[in-house]
């Protein structure tokens, strides 16, 4: 609220300088050396020197870029409001079976023709959005199945078990049509379980960019009510929050969150658990206001650096994208664990 | 004759359609601080579960400022009624001031922002309380008796004729208990609000009521505190128990 009285503006500006800087080096560093000079050449549209790197820079390492961006905000931003949501600090998109929910759908929709006999994905109607569609209606049943069990049972932690259940059960229905499934068609699904950046088309991220980016607007707009429900869900309907529909608008814009950007990049494990932790150790806040953008810029800094790491300059292997933020999130919860005993208040 | 802020016809309460109490009508007028007593399990809670809206009333009227209660929406009715639960708020990183300003956020904008009244009325809570000195401390640092105040406070904050407040002096040693108590009277007759809470000490609920409810085996008694002795409704408490009620020292002692 009084973002530029407290040092919450002088710290985000740091992280948006830094994601400035690894945006840059993201695209800098790749298999294929190009100066500097001539990517910002290309980037401003002044002078083409190769025509193949003006390929790789607009078709493949800027969208990438890009991408970590889209990635890390909206898991980030997901993870935070599943977390307040939950009242639960492990929460998050992998955890509560809405990445294996998102996971389900994509498995239909790649492999389906094996097992079903008949592919969504043969109608052309739906094959440009049906990716998407799938996964956002894998993630949105799962959140509706959770969200009925806070209903019911008043034990949030049952509700985060549940969750667990759901994704195992989900993960077992997509290793049967694994097991039933094409060659061809296993292979892509299992690379797209590794999570990659590096499939989304520029077109496609025309389509994903307003999308969430609205999305994410609409979680900041709706901070004031997400502090109100930090109180419990008692205190929050006596001081004026009408829960349901907060409830089922939280329950919205993470379905469309985790769902897009599961569908396009894979299911990408721990931003969503570790980034608000570390956006609330650094702003040492419980106001959303701040913790949204907070959490967009070191979602979108970690996901730039494990960008980074996947492809090493003058290496030709490219790393999967989920091994790399194991290892970077993994790490980071264990050290949170320790320093602070206190991990399970979300607030 | 004060006025009535709250009007209970013929109110049922209870969970599943089954009415654990006998009909409920009774009035409650600015400055006056009412308690609930009773027994564990006799419906204490499910009454101030019922008149803050978290519970469905079985049947019967309820009137806030003549206003009947399903014709209230959550947001108005939190700028009528403010309330005070049984469970632990658990939020980490969040001033005294800054969780006091709850209490103002149904008069905030969407931002929640706090104006220069709003922050006088956080101050006055404060101080009402007693609690100025608390206002920097992290909420999740203070002690049990401490965070009952501030919560309070934020209830005052939330400018309400009506404060509901279940069993707030569980949980706290006998100086933080009369402290409530005494603070809670001072809100009733300083700030004209209606305060209605359910406690266990009831020598003190006797001494400072204006009015005590009184609910016992499925039977609600509503009157002031000395025809509560009088009639003998306090004797009945502890009928088939090891406790008696001494009239004249106003204290509860062994049989």
């Amino acid at each position: 609220m009084n973002l530029l009285k407290s040092n919450h503006g002088f710290f985000l500006f740091l992280l948006l300088v830094l994601a400035t800087v690894l945006f840059f080096l993201d695209i800098l560093l790749g298999s294929v050396k190009i100066p500097l000079k001539s990517i910002f050449n290309i980037l401003t549209h002044t002078k083409i020197e190769k025509e193949s790197w003006e390929m790789i820079i607009l078709n493949n390492r800027l969208p990438k870029a890009i991408g970590a961006i889209v990635c890390g905000s909206a898991l980030s931003v997901s993870g935070l409001q599943m977390q307040t949501l939950f009242r639960n600090p492990l929460a998050g998109p992998y955890i509560l079976g809405i990445s294996s929910g998102a996971g389900l759908g994509v498995a239909i929709f790649i492999m389906g023709i094996s097992v079903f006999g008949f592919s969504v994905s043969a109608y052309s109607l739906l094959f440009n959005y049906g990716l998407l569609i799938c996964s956002f209606t894998g993630s949105f049943l799962v959140l509706m199945i959770l969200l009925s069990a806070i209903y019911r049972l008043k034990d949030i932690m049952t509700v985060l078990i549940l969750g667990v259940m759901l994704g195992s059960i989900f993960t077992s229905v997509i290793s049967v049509i694994q097991y039933f499934s094409f060659e061809n068609q296993l292979k892509s699904f299992i690379v797209w379980t590794m999570g990659s950046l590096n499939n989304v088309t520029s077109q496609q991220l025309y389509f994903v960019l307003p999308i969430i980016f609205a999305t994410l607007i609409w979680s900041i707009v709706i901070s004031k009510q997400f502090n109100l429900y930090l109180l419990g869900e008692d205190y929050a309907r006596t001081l004026g929050l009408n829960v349901r529909n907060f409830q089922l608008q939280t329950v919205i814009i993470t379905a469309i969150l985790s769902g897009i950007v599961t569908a396009y990049f894979g299911p990408i494990g721990f931003i969503g658990i570790v980034v608000p932790h570390i956006a609330r150790l650094i702003s040492k806040t419980s106001n959303h206001f701040i913790l949204v953008p907070y959490s967009i810029l070191v979602g979108t800094n970690i996901l730039l650096f494990a960008d980074i790491l996947t492809s090493l300059p003058n290496s030709e292997t490219v790393l999967p994208i989920n091994a790399i933020t194991s290892f970077i999130g993994i790490p980071i919860i264990i050290w949170i664990l320790f320093r602070k005993a206190k991990i399970t208040n979300v607030g | 004759m004060m006025e009535v802020v709250l009007k209970i016809e013929k109110l049922e309460v209870g969970y599943k359609n089954k009415a654990i109490l006998s009909p409920i009508t009774v009035n409650t007028h600015t400055n006056d601080m009412i308690c609930i007593v009773g027994r564990n399990g006799q419906g204490k809670s499910t009454i101030i579960k019922t008149l803050c809206k978290l519970l469905k009333p079985i049947s019967g009227n309820i009137f806030i400022k003549n206003i009947h209660l399903d014709k209230i929406t959550d947001k108005q009715f939190s700028k009528l009624v403010s309330v005070v639960l049984t469970q632990k708020i658990n939020i980490n990183h969040t001033l005294v001031e800054d969780f006091i300003a709850f209490g103002r956020y149904p008069f905030t904008n969407w931002l929640g922002t706090i104006n220069e009244n709003d922050r006088i009325i956080i101050s006055e809570a404060m101080n009402l309380c007693g609690i100025s000195h608390l206002k920097g401390k992290n909420f999740n640092d203070l002690s049990d008796g401490e965070k009952q105040k501030v919560n309070i406070a934020r209830a005052i904050a939330q400018e309400t004729p009506v404060i509901l407040l279940d069993e707030p002096t569980a949980h706290l040693d006998l100086a933080n208990n009369f402290e409530t108590f005494k603070l809670l009277k001072k809100i009733s007759k300083e700030c004209g609000k209606s305060v209605i809470f359910s406690t266990h000490h009831i020598e003190s609920a006797l001494q400072l009521a204006d009015q005590i409810w009184i609910v016992n085996n499925s039977n609600f008694y509503s009157n002031t505190p000395s025809n509560c002795i009088q009639s003998g409704e306090i004797d009945k408490l502890f009928t088939n128990t090891s406790v008696k009620y001494n009239r004249e020292k106003n204290l509860f002692e062994f049989d």
